[in-house]
């Protein structure tokens, strides 16, 4: 059961930020020399890095916000399954930049930052220019760890996809899957953890079996997985037999020991003892946190960010602040959903920090939507807290295994409705 | 939710110091519709703000006294939904009070 915040709690807070409003009291005679607002860079424009950028430019008029993002719109991994499999056009999971710069007046730098000084707190960008900053969020996402199978490099890439980054990777596979022939194999070989969207990979396979289901039938997939089990198991596990039959395969870690090497040229895909040949290969490597942030010395040696649980603030780098799938959650997942709760209790610090405004207690959310068909849905979910120690659970649900078509369907309707409803939450 | 200026803000917090030392004490008018708007970034994940529906009900616009009846159902267990469940279980009837004065005033 939740508490609810007391007068008390709430002067102590007001207590705490009387040296930061002391700070933004300074800030207003700087303001009246004509010196220049608090700034916040923010490096990212993804689920996390555009959340944190609408929320601190929509609640703090006086402070400036600035983005870096080198693409100009910004295609979303998650639903990107469902455009896999036919379901949803590229346009409807691609959103631009525009309702960030004109309606919140956020400066989008379509560039890269190249690099991170945080003692004189500036951001280089590739394209020469420096940003300033009094706060800086980082919200790089995931680079892919391209020596962990070997053989896959970025140019393996362009023969096997990973498309585990949204975008013309995405398109890739999807013109693969339409171009493959009846009777062909798709393999799939899901990552070890932890990685971004812990059951994309199950969707994605359900996703396709509904597309070779209809359309390639004598097709088959096998999941060569770097894991011994995964999210959701059961649910997808129950659905991939009522729906898909015999189409579909697992081969677990204890079985293969995962995919160890790829040949790239003869689409064929490698385990310790076996070689298989592909029609398709969706390669999904190891991850680790976005270049930048490894970069500027904001993760540590498992290529992750530590974080300060509450606000959000790098422990290795100070007036850094770091959200979404770059950083070491606690025990929240790596999540489009995680990445937008993180992201508002960031904004919520920052905010304080710099204007002295009330910091409430943070409150952190995840809920994973799964389509294992067009209308056939399935979640799981739950509420967190900061700790000293980390971002904890407090409390979990997950769809049961034996809800009604009516459930699993009224589920898939809300997916859809919670991709609308986040998709203007992180974009305005 | 627009914050405010910083100085009425905290100047409207100074003004209720002298309260301050009344442990539990509820919170004035004000300051529920401003904490309601902080927590009401935990639901528009999911519900959108103008009141929109595309596949998850709007929630602006209701009464309070509805709005608050609507998330104990769901928190007593007598309204069935995993993800309103977990919401309404991890809300204080002082919470769902601030998120009904907020939400009740959007559109």
């Amino acid at each position: 059961m939740g508490r609810s915040l007391t007068r008390r709690e709430l002067g102590r807070l007001a207590g705490a930020a009387g040296l930061a409003a002391a700070g933004a009291a300074t800030m207003k005679a700087r303001l009246a020399l004509g010196a220049s607002q608090a700034k916040v860079v923010v490096i990212g424009g993804g689920a996390g890095g555009a959340t944190a950028a609408r929320y601190i430019a929509k609640d703090a008029k006086d402070i400036e916000v600035s983005l870096v993002e080198p693409s100009p719109s910004y295609t979303t991994c998650f639903f990107s399954n469902l455009y896999i499999g036919g379901f949803r056009s590229f346009e409807s999971i691609t959103h631009g930049y525009d309702k960030l710069r004109d309606g919140y007046g956020v400066k989008v730098f379509h560039d890269r930052a190249s690099d991170i000084d945080p003692a004189k707190k500036v951001v280089k960008l590739a394209g020469g220019g420096a940003l300033p900053y009094d706060r800086l969020v980082v919200a790089p996402g995931i680079d892919l760890k391209y020596d962990a199978i070997e053989g896959y490099n970025e140019s393996a890439a362009k023969l096997m996809p990973h498309a585990w980054q949204a975008g013309r990777q995405t398109q890739l596979l999807r013109r693969q899957i339409l171009d493959m022939e009846d009777g062909g194999t798709f393999i799939i070989a899901p990552p070890p953890n932890p990685y971004r969207c812990p059951p994309g990979p199950y969707e994605r396979v359900s996703m396709v079996a509904h597309y070779l289901k209809a359309y390639k039938p004598r097709s088959k997939i096998l999941i060569l997985d770097a894991k011994d089990k995964f999210s959701k198991q059961k649910l997808f596990e129950d659905g991939w037999v009522r729906f898909y039959e015999d189409m579909i395969e697992w081969l677990p870690a204890e079985i293969t020991g995962g995919v160890k090497a790829v040949d790239a040229a003869s689409m064929t895909v490698m385990t310790d003892d076996e070689r298989f040949k592909a029609s398709v290969a969706n390669i999904i490597p190891a991850q680790q946190a976005g270049r930048i942030a490894r970069l500027a010395g904001l993760a540590d040696k498992s290529g992750w960010c530590p974080v300060e649980p509450a606000t959000l603030a790098s422990k290795l780098q100070p007036d850094i602040h770091l959200v979404g799938d770059a950083i070491i959650p606690g025990d929240m997942p790596k999540s489009a959903f995680s990445a937008n709760s993180q992201a508002k209790a960031c904004a919520n610090a920052v905010r304080a920090a710099l204007t002295g405004s009330k910091s409430f207690p943070p409150r952190f959310r995840n809920t994973c939507w799964s389509l294992i068909t067009t209308n056939q849905g399935v979640k799981v979910g739950a509420n967190y807290k900061a700790t000293d120690e980390k971002i904890a659970k407090i409390e979990g649900f997950i769809s049961p295994a034996d809800e009604t078509d009516e459930q699993r369907a009224a589920t898939a309707q809300e997916a859809n409705g919670w991709y609308r409803g986040i998709t203007k939450d992180i974009f305005g | 939710m627009a914050v405010p200026d910083v100085m009425s803000q905290l100047g409207r917090v100074a003004a209720g110091l002298g309260l301050v030392l009344v442990a539990g004490s509820p919170l004035q008018a004000d300051e529920l519709f401003d904490y309601g708007g902080y927590l009401s970034s935990e639901c528009t994940t999911c519900h959108q703000l103008d009141g929109s529906y595309d596949g998850i009900p709007p929630i602006t616009g209701w009464s309070e006294a509805h709005f608050v009846e609507v998330l104990k159902s769901y928190r007593s267990g007598q309204r069935n939904h995993l993800i309103m469940q977990n919401v309404a279980r991890s809300l204080a009837d002082e919470e769902m009070a601030a998120l009904a004065r907020f939400f009740a005033k959007q559109k």
